[in-house]
């Protein structure tokens, strides 16, 4: 089976200005800073990390409301940024407010 | 009289249809309509023969005949034919096409009674006294119709612009009665006064009005602003002193128009000028065919197609920026309306001249032979009008931010401060030229031409810049189905946006075909811009020549990298005129222009005879190069295009027709087809095979004996051909 989902919170640390494709689908592009507890190798460590998350559509919406310093939790999947780059974005598809900033 | 009619008529044959005409008093040059298979069509009458090759029993009469229609003098029919043969092109086709549209019709053809209004007997008897002293109106139009004789609306309005309603009064009185009048007076209007020339300047109008009335083609090669239009508006003045003399003035555009228009009528209130382009309607167009023809028309102004309309007596003709390239046809008769005009003149015998900054190779390439005659302006026409400073900015080092550098935005900025106006130049119109997905690389083509479609982000369409075809940007990539696509690249549209974001307090005005297609948005962006009511201009070639806008001070140039390494031979030339012109656009009054052009490749010899605005130059390193290559004007080409749905029958017939060109006598040069760089066009799969010969003689024979094999070849059948005599594009 093929998979690719991430489901990931964290503080919101960017948000870009809304903008529209030339089609007319607005899209929000903003940045998630995560840091949680993890256990690996039979242990408790610390992880951090930010990702880049763009909304479309329905999701950029909904992703209107969020603030610099809110917190959200996301589920998307994984895409490269563009043809040549190996920077990884989060295109979310589902989208929850935690809380307010 | 022969009771045959030899006919021209709009069908692809080169030849002319016999019909039977038994009872009517037409002759050469009228107009007839006749019956041709299951239609009846407008024709024209060519002569009158007393047989046929055909049986008299097989030939239909005419239907119907106008003979009451002044006929098309000699001069037109036989400039047409010249044509015709010249670029291969039947002669019925190309004299229907080159007639107002009205005249294609079944329709009599005439110009509208002009309606006026006189004194009756009884109001001059009267006298004025009986025109209570309160109404002033009446009273004015009462003197102005016993001093001029009857009158029409177009001098009425010129009295006061409510004087229907006085007429009206003095019309239920009885003292004025409609009469039809036969031309406006001429009232006694004031024609602005002419500028004194500069020496340049009079010399030019003295040597072409001292070498007298006989044909002679003359250059007048005149930096940018230094007063064209003045000579030939006084060369016009001295040779229209002849009551019967006409003049025919050619210009490129018709966005050009209205301005030249503007500066004629002034210049001359009391001599009718007609103007004739592609927009005016087709009662407008006709009415100053026939006013031109019968004599009535002092001036007649016009774009490519007026060349053909039919004079009086012309006395002289001048082409304003010969070089452009609008006075080619692109389609049916492919001629140059300059060329055409050159030969006019010649069958006239009357002087030409050709004005231009940055006149066309062959033409500079047959001044400097002698057979033009060379008239330089080298300075401004206003004294204190320096000339502009061009520089180049290195884009490799200055690298442009969302398409501006910033030392022209820096520049922009010192305008702004100052009151000035600059005018950014980018010769592309719309958003961006390309819609890229980047996660696949899918760029949006046209399905039926070789291109890619061009973002209009405002309408929210896509549009092939080639055939028209508009469409709505798609939701998604249709290859990977990302819908984030990225319009890319710039065009006019996108830089007015990033130039509102750079400079907010701005008002900004972009001109291009898009934002100008109302009908007075070119006259009104006029007066915007000398109205100081705009202080920076984004535009195409549009805003590149004619206008003067004395408040303009920077011009920046955005991207013209892309014509340096065309794989067109004349690219380079196109390239220098077209920012020769627009440079010329900056500091044409008393405040200093400045240039700047962004490029890659500031060292391009085009750049460095450009800081010097030095044509002949320019044009010299050009002609060395023609000449090593063996490229026009060392040699004269014909090209023959042919296009159908599918590729093979557009293979096949070129191949045929190489292989009957090499079976025909003639020192000419037959290159294999190859393909266009637009190979695909509005659908159609496109080939081209190119002929070269050392002379035009040498050429026109060739063609005609190759061309009327071509005609005669099955292959033609199967798709669309055309053959380009002196073709301008590959």
């Amino acid at each position: 089976m093929i998979s690719n989902r991430l489901v990931l919170s964290g503080e919101v640390t960017e948000v870009a200005e809304l903008r529209y494709t030339p089609a007319g689908i607005p899209l929000l592009a903003f940045t998630l800073k995560h840091a949680s507890q993890q256990n690996e190798a039979g242990m408790n460590r610390q992880v951090e990390c930010e990702v880049p998350a763009v909304a479309m559509a329905k999701m950029a919406e909904q992703a209107k409301g969020l603030k610099l310093g809110c917190h959200a939790r996301v589920a998307g999947f994984l895409a490269k940024r563009s043809l040549n780059s190996r920077q990884l974005v989060l295109h979310i598809n589902e989208l929850e407010i935690i809380e307010k900033g | 009289m022969g009771s045959i009619l030899r006919v021209a008529l709009d069908v692809p044959l080169a030849t002319l249809f016999d019909y039977l005409d038994g009872v009517s008093t037409v002759q050469p040059g009228q107009r007839v309509l006749v019956p041709f298979g299951r239609r009846r069509v407008i024709g024209i009458v060519i002569t009158r023969a007393a047989t046929s090759e055909f049986p008299i029993t097989k030939l239909k009469p005419i239907a119907y005949a106008y003979e009451d229609e002044a006929p098309l003098p000699q001069a037109t029919l036989k400039l047409l034919a010249f044509c015709a043969d010249y670029y291969q092109y039947p002669f019925g086709q190309a004299l229907l096409a080159a007639l107002p549209s009205r005249l294609r019709e079944a329709q009599p053809a005439s110009l509208p009674r002009r309606m006026g209004y006189a004194l009756t007997s009884a109001a001059t008897e009267a006298g004025m006294d009986a025109i209570p002293s309160r109404a002033v109106l009446q009273r004015k139009i009462y003197q102005a119709l016993k001093e001029s004789g009857p009158l029409g609306a177009e001098n009425l309005v010129a009295i006061a612009s409510g004087w229907r309603a006085a007429m009206r009064q003095m019309q239920d009185k009885g003292w004025v009665s409609e009469v039809e009048i036969e031309k406006p007076a001429m009232l006694a209007v004031e024609p602005k006064a002419a500028p004194a020339l500069n020496p340049d300047q009079q010399l030019a109008v003295d040597s072409i009005l001292a070498a007298g009335p006989g044909f002679r083609v003359w250059l007048l090669h005149g930096i940018t602003g230094s007063g064209k239009t003045e000579v030939y508006m006084q060369l016009l003045q001295a040779m229209l002193a002849d009551p019967a003399a006409q003049a025919l003035v050619l210009v490129p555009e018709i966005n050009l128009t209205p301005q030249l228009e503007a500066r004629f009528r002034a210049r001359f209130p009391n001599h009718p000028i007609v103007m004739l382009h592609s927009q005016m309607n087709e009662s407008e167009r006709l009415h100053g065919w026939l006013r031109a023809q019968n004599g009535e028309a002092r001036i007649v102004i016009g774009t490519r197609l007026s060349g053909f309309t039919p004079m009086a007596r012309p006395a002289v003709i001048i082409v304003d920026e010969e070089h452009d390239s609008s006075y080619k046809q692109q389609d049916a008769m492919r001629y140059s309306a300059r060329d055409v005009a050159i030969m006019r003149a010649k069958m006239a015998d009357v002087p030409i001249v050709l004005g231009s900054a940055t006149p066309s190779l062959e033409t500079w390439h047959n001044a400097q032979a002698g057979r033009y005659k060379l008239l330089t302006l080298t300075a401004r026409a206003v004294e204190s009008a320096a000339l502009p400073r061009v520089r180049c900015i290195d884009t490799r080092i200055q690298r442009p931010q969302d398409g501006i550098s910033a030392p022209l935005i820096a520049a922009m900025r010192q305008r702004l401060e100052r009151g000035e106006q600059s005018l950014l130049f980018i010769n592309r119109r719309g958003y961006s030229p390309v819609l890229l997905c980047s996660a696949c690389a899918w760029v949006a083509p046209c399905t039926r031409c070789s291109s890619r479609l061009v973002v209009h982000l405002r309408e929210r369409k896509l549009r092939c810049h080639h055939c028209g075809h508009e469409q709505r940007p798609p939701l998604q990539c249709p290859s990977c189905g990302n819908p984030d696509l990225h319009p890319t690249g710039h065009g006019t549209q996108r830089l007015e946006e990033v130039l509102a974001g750079i400079f907010p307090e701005a008002r900004i005005l972009r001109v291009d075909r898009d934002s100008m297609r109302r009908k007075h948005a070119i006259k009104d962006m006029t007066a915007q811009v000398h109205a100081n009511e705009v202080d920076i201009l984004v535009g195409t070639q549009m805003l590149a020549k004619g206008h003067d806008f004395p408040n303009l001070t920077l011009v920046g140039v955005v991207d013209t990298d892309s014509a340096l390494f065309s794989p067109d031979f004349r690219a380079a030339e196109r390239l220098f005129a077209q920012l020769l012109q627009v440079a010329g656009r900056a500091g044409r009054a008393d405040k200093p222009g400045e240039v700047l052009i962004q490029t890659n490749f500031p060292d391009h010899v085009l750049f460095h005879a450009l800081q010097k605005q030095d044509y002949p130059e320019f044009a010299v390193s050009l002609l060395e190069e023609r000449k090593l290559a063996h490229f026009p004007p060392y040699c004269f080409e014909a090209l023959l295009r042919a296009e159908a749905t599918h590729f093979g029958p557009v293979q096949d017939f070129l191949e045929r027709a190489v292989r009957v060109a090499r079976t025909i006598e003639g020192k000419v040069t037959v290159y294999d087809p190859v393909r266009p760089q637009m190979e695909r066009l509005k659908g159609m799969e496109r080939a081209q095979l190119l002929i070269q010969a050392d002379s035009r003689q040498v050429l026109q024979q060739f063609l005609q004996a190759w061309v009327a094999e071509l005609r005669a070849l099955p292959q033609g059948g199967k798709v669309r051909w055309s053959v380009d005599v002196d073709p301008l594009e590959f």
